[in-house]
């Protein structure tokens, strides 16, 4: 058995019998972790406040070679989930991205640039109401450092350079934009003028859509793309959307 | 091991309750067993009895047999507040330490978007509705002060804004006959927070 120390985003809580707890804990260095907190349901002094959902923590498990769970130890808390509590907003993007995380990540996978994303988004949603434009440019770049962007820059297909104005052909499948001449031989949908600018803009976090109806197309096409290559029924999404889209 | 087949079937059914294994089951069902047969027929009938006798009282929606519950039905209750909770359990807790003084709202839940659980699971609209119909004043908030329980009260806040309705939270910082060396951080920025003047 081998005592552990990391920096870690607590993903979700579930109570365990009597007084224990269940955590799924997003670690710096080892990726998603389950663990077990004994007592945390009635510790006054070792876990109280710490192993909240959207905290950062310090943690010290207990790994056994061979064993899925860890038992953590002692966690101190490094930034915690105040002012995500005051709105909906805030509250189902946080849920929706810890989700995100926690579903799209193997135990055991290590990922530090997207602990980094999810710990500046939990951050940003402390202190500000998150519009759509924040929401997907964190989505974006989650999905990018999970190998799944969507390729808005040139053809999926044959790789051509297309002009802003031409761009308005994506293929789910293929999970990017069609040039006309490919666009002719493969399924796609086509969509509206401005739409595949103002993705790479909230890429890069310079503006969000120009106009509500190129939004709605965004999250249309979003959600069509995740369905297809991810394949996961987000529960903390259809909150999202009736609360904040 | 091979017990005969009701003693078999009612060990099954036992472990299914909460923190009962298949030995304490089994333990039970031998008590069950030689228990007089008086006791059986009462533990039978109390237990047909909660499902078929217990319901939901129609305006704090409390478990209760009687519609409306005791407490609605109790005249000498403050009439111009109520006290918003998450389960029945959470205001008999209230309940025992402040007697006859509130009416209550449960909520049966708590928002977690987690879990898929948005307001319109929980009974926040009958709250709306019983503000507008019940002439009440004071909306006490104790859902837990935890994440969950923080995010409900300012959404049920958010939410009675409109209305001309005095909304409070229970206080949450360092416990009656705690110690200050031992209370972490978050409690002893919420209890500075929550101060209050002596």
């Amino acid at each position: 058995m081998s005592l552990r120390k990391d920096e870690a985003i607590v993903l979700s809580k579930r109570a365990y019998g009597e007084s224990d707890r269940i955590i799924h804990l997003f670690t710096l260095n080892a990726g998603k972790v389950s663990a077990i907190a004994k007592g945390a349901g009635k510790s006054q002094k070792r876990f109280m406040n710490t192993l909240e959902p959207f905290n950062h923590v310090k943690v010290e498990y207990f790994e056994k070679q061979g064993r899925g769970m860890v038992r953590i130890e002692n966690a101190d808390l490094v930034s915690g989930n105040s002012g995500i509590e005051t709105s909906m907003k805030r509250m189902c993007s946080a849920s929706f991205f810890t989700e995100f995380v926690d579903r799209m990540t193997r135990e055991r996978e290590p990922y530090n640039g997207l602990f980094l994303a999810l710990k500046e988004f939990i951050s940003f949603a402390r202190s500000k109401d998150p519009a759509y434009a924040d929401i997907l440019h964190y989505e974006l770049m989650m999905l990018d450092i999970l190998g799944y962007h969507p390729n808005f820059d040139t053809c999926v297909f044959c790789g051509t350079v297309i002009n802003d104005e031409e761009k308005i052909y994506f293929s789910r499948e293929r999970g990017g934009v069609l040039c006309t001449v490919c666009s002719r031989s493969l399924p796609h949908r086509r969509w509206s003028p401005g739409l595949m600018q103002g993705f790479l803009a909230v890429k890069k976090f310079e503006t969000g859509f120009e106009t509500r109806s190129l939004e709605r197309e965004a999250q249309e096409l979003m959600e069509g793309f995740i369905t297809y290559h991810v394949d996961l029924d987000f529960k903390s999404y259809k909150l999202l959307k009736t609360m904040v889209f | 091991m091979f017990y005969p087949e009701p003693i078999e079937r009612l060990i099954d059914n036992l472990t299914r309750l909460p923190g009962i294994g298949r030995k304490t089951a089994t333990r039970l069902a031998f008590f069950l067993l030689s228990a007089r047969e008086g006791y059986i027929t009462d533990l039978s009938h109390s237990l047909i009895d909660i499902k078929e006798k217990i319901r939901l009282c129609s305006v704090c929606f409390n478990i209760t047999d009687i519609d409306p519950c005791a407490i609605c039905r109790d005249e000498r209750r403050d009439k111009a507040s109520i006290c918003v909770v998450e389960e029945s359990s959470h205001m008999m807790v209230i309940e025992s330490s402040n007697p006859g003084q509130f009416r209550y709202h449960i909520l049966h839940g708590i928002i977690n978007p987690l879990e898929g659980i948005g307001p319109d699971d929980i009974r926040i609209n009958e709250l709306r509705e019983r503000i507008l119909s019940e002439g009440i004043t004071e909306v006490i908030v104790a859902t837990n002060p935890n994440i969950e329980g923080n995010t409900t009260a300012h959404y049920i806040a958010e939410i009675l804004k409109p209305y001309d309705v005095r909304i409070t939270r229970i206080a949450s910082g360092i416990p009656v006959g705690g110690d200050i060396v031992y209370i972490d951080p978050l409690t002893i920025k919420s209890s500075l927070e929550n101060r209050k003047k002596l």
